[in-house]
């Protein structure tokens, strides 16, 4: 089966872009797997629901913030799984949820992954609101981490 | 005893926007508050850059509309570079501009200012949003919005190389044209849009003008504010999104002023209050009077309602029709009623259609020269464009050797700072009485934040996608004495 990798985020707003760097690792270790395809967007709500039309199984990178684990947590969890509305990249103000946006798309016989198929692994990150491309050091440092748990998830279908 | 209420939207990651109402010792509103998350250091992220980067750096400043800031970037970094696009180079902006905005227009009306209108605003929140339109109005509708929104983000990748994200514009004009089947191809789906923005506003027609409740609560007293009016209009004083000067109609509807983009520090200036790092944009020349409507206060607005407010008409036949119908039900120009925003926008959706497949059928569309080389000394320039949510400046300084030293933006949101205070305060008003705080406080404030649709942090981030709103009630001493709660998990 094949899967899309997603990384998520602001590139240019500090840690925000931590799913960006992590999927552009992931990128180069699976250059060579045709049963892996990586992208990096800046999407939520109808617009990501729209990027993983047609896929079987999505890993979605993305920064997160629940203020109760240390800078640079890694977590991972099933969308269906997803603690609440305000976890993940996953809406908008401008928009609508990706649960809900899943459930528009599926209503509408459009090809989408169960909730249960789309992995969301994140980081805890704390420093989003200065425009810079550096990740903090702490957020940094889990980058190998979170590279090795996406590979692994690619290898454990 | 002096209350504070704090409407809190709770958000994930980059804060909140956040609504302070402070009550008198009589429990009425003093004042209201509305603060959004600061974005910092933008300008010392730019400085240092060549200029031509802007048009890529600044769609990332907003995940909403980065086409807007690629757009008005574009325009500022020709104005630096003291060059004028080719013909063909501002058509094909303008066609991708027109998609973008059917696109954009779509997803608010059917996503997020609709389902108060479809479902009525007493409907419970889980099934005010576009899955619950879906549910009452059928499959059919929701079809059509995904259809629309492929084609849209179509015409955006072909012409700007990239979906949601344009990478095409460069200084002078764009690096790549289209090809005649691609043309065919734009025209078809643009003929599509008219059609889908006809069957919007019909919609809207049966769903909301038909009934009397609904068009009480727009045409009512709680979101009416007597302001100025912006927007952009063309050499005949039509709405245009993409190009043309900047017009500002008075509270009378008269014009008041009409500026080009590089003129636009002698008619703007922005008020500064030490409650919120968000500055207040005013007509410099009217002055700034406080948070008050009037002609007398330079407050302005800019938003869809604003531009069509502030143009004498739409330059296509379909929706000038509709422009007319617009004003003549609500009682002619202006309209100082907020909610007619939601109207005004299907209008210019309309609107953005037709110019579509005007663009797509012109002649000169698939022509190669599409792009001026640059060989003045870049200095300074300035672009403006419409953003959906308003209207939009960007103005850059650069070196000699066209690396940026400066930097300067008016984004949508901001302009609206004032009118979006004062709708929150004039909602507060007329549902806070002698310290009775009503429970459909939250709703109304939500629906003028949906009339307005701010931008929080005008940043790639994202918040949870219903709007939650949390407000606390405050005893002078700041202990919360009541808690109102929506949307929060």
């Amino acid at each position: 089966m094949k899967t899309l990798v997603i990384g998520l985020g602001n590139p240019i707003l500090g840690d925000d872009g931590v799913g960006w760097r992590v999927a552009e690792e992931v990128a180069r270790q699976t250059v060579n797997d045709p049963a892996v395809e990586v992208d990096c967007v800046s999407l939520g709500g109808l617009s990501l629901m729209e990027r993983l039309t047609g896929a079987e199984r999505v890993v979605l990178i993305d920064a997160i913030f629940t203020g109760t684990k240390p800078l640079g947590t890694l977590s991972h969890f099933t969308l269906d799984h997803l603690p609440d509305l305000s976890a993940g990249h996953s809406a908008s103000a401008h928009d609508t949820s990706l649960r809900n946006a899943l459930n528009v798309g599926r209503s509408m016989d459009i090809p989408l992954p169960d909730d249960k198929d789309v992995l969301i692994v994140a980081i805890e990150t704390h420093h989003v609101y200065d425009f810079t491309q550096e990740l903090s050091a702490p957020v940094a440092a889990a980058l190998p981490q979170a590279v090795a748990l996406v590979l692994d998830s690619l290898n454990h279908q | 005893m002096a209350q504070r209420i704090t409407i809190d939207p709770i958000t994930r990651l980059e804060g909140h926007g956040k609504i302070e109402i402070f009550l008198n010792d009589e429990g009425d509103v003093a004042n209201t508050y509305f603060q959004i998350p600061e974005l910092r250091g933008f300008e010392r992220f730019c400085v240092g850059r060549p200029v031509e980067e802007m048009p890529l750096l600044t769609n990332r400043i907003c995940g909403v509309c980065p086409e807007a800031h690629h757009m008005a970037a574009a325009k500022a970094v020709d104005a630096v570079y003291h060059v004028e696009v080719p013909q063909a180079g501002k058509k094909l902006r303008e066609l991708l501009y027109s998609a973008f905005y059917c696109t954009d227009h779509t997803t608010h009306f059917y996503a997020l200012g609709g389902p108060d209108f479809i479902l009525g605003p007493d409907a419970p929140v889980a099934e005010r949003n576009i899955l619950g339109v879906i549910h009452k109005v059928g499959l059919e509708i929701g079809g059509k919005v995904i259809q629309m929104r492929k084609y849209g983000h179509t015409v955006v990748e072909i012409i700007g190389g990239r979906k949601v994200h344009p990478c095409t514009s460069i200084p002078g004009g764009l690096t790549k044209g289209i090809t005649e089947e691609q043309r065919k191809e734009i025209e078809q789906m643009g003929r599509w849009a008219i059609e889908f923005a006809q069957f919007s506003l019909k919609a809207f027609n049966d769903i909301v003008l038909s009934n009397k409740t609904y068009l009480d609560l727009i045409v009512g007293d709680v979101y009416t504010h007597k302001t100025y009016y912006m927007g952009l209009v063309d050499a005949n004083n039509k709405v245009n999104f993409y190009d043309g000067k900047v017009r500002v109609v008075g509270p009378d509807g008269k014009e008041y002023v009409k500026y080009a983009p590089n003129e636009y520090t002698q008619n703007i200036a922005e008020h500064v209050e030490p409650w919120t790092y968000l500055k207040f944009p005013y007509l410099k020349n009217v002055g700034w009077k406080g948070l008050v409507d009037g002609p007398d206060s330079g407050i302005y607005m800019a938003t869809p309602l604003s531009r069509l407010n502030a143009a004498d008409g739409m330059a296509t036949p379909l929706a000038q029709e509709e422009y007319d119908k617009m004003f003549k039900t609500l009682g002619g120009k202006p309209v100082h009623q907020r909610l007619a925003i939601h109207w005004a926008r299907l209008v210019e959706l309309l609107y953005a259609a037709e110019r579509w497949v005007e663009l797509a059928t012109d002649p000169e569309i698939t022509s190669p020269d599409y792009h001026a080389i640059p060989t003045a000394t870049p200095t300074e320039g300035v672009g403006i464009v419409e953003a959906p949510r308003g209207t939009l400046t960007h103005h850059y300084w650069t070196d000699e050797r066209g690396v940026v030293t400066k930097v300067n933006l008016v984004v949508g949101t901001t302009n609206n700072n004032a009118p979006i205070t004062m709708s929150i305060k004039k909602a507060a008003d007329s549902l806070i009485k002698k310290g009775n705080v009503n429970q459909g406080l939250l709703n109304m404030v939500e629906m003028a934040f949906r009339a307005y649709d701010p931008c929080f942090g005008c940043a790639t981030h994202s918040l949870p996608g219903q709007m939650p709103l949390e407000v606390t009630v405050r005893d002078a001493d700041g202990n919360p004495v009541q808690v109102l709660k929506q949307y929060v998990d």
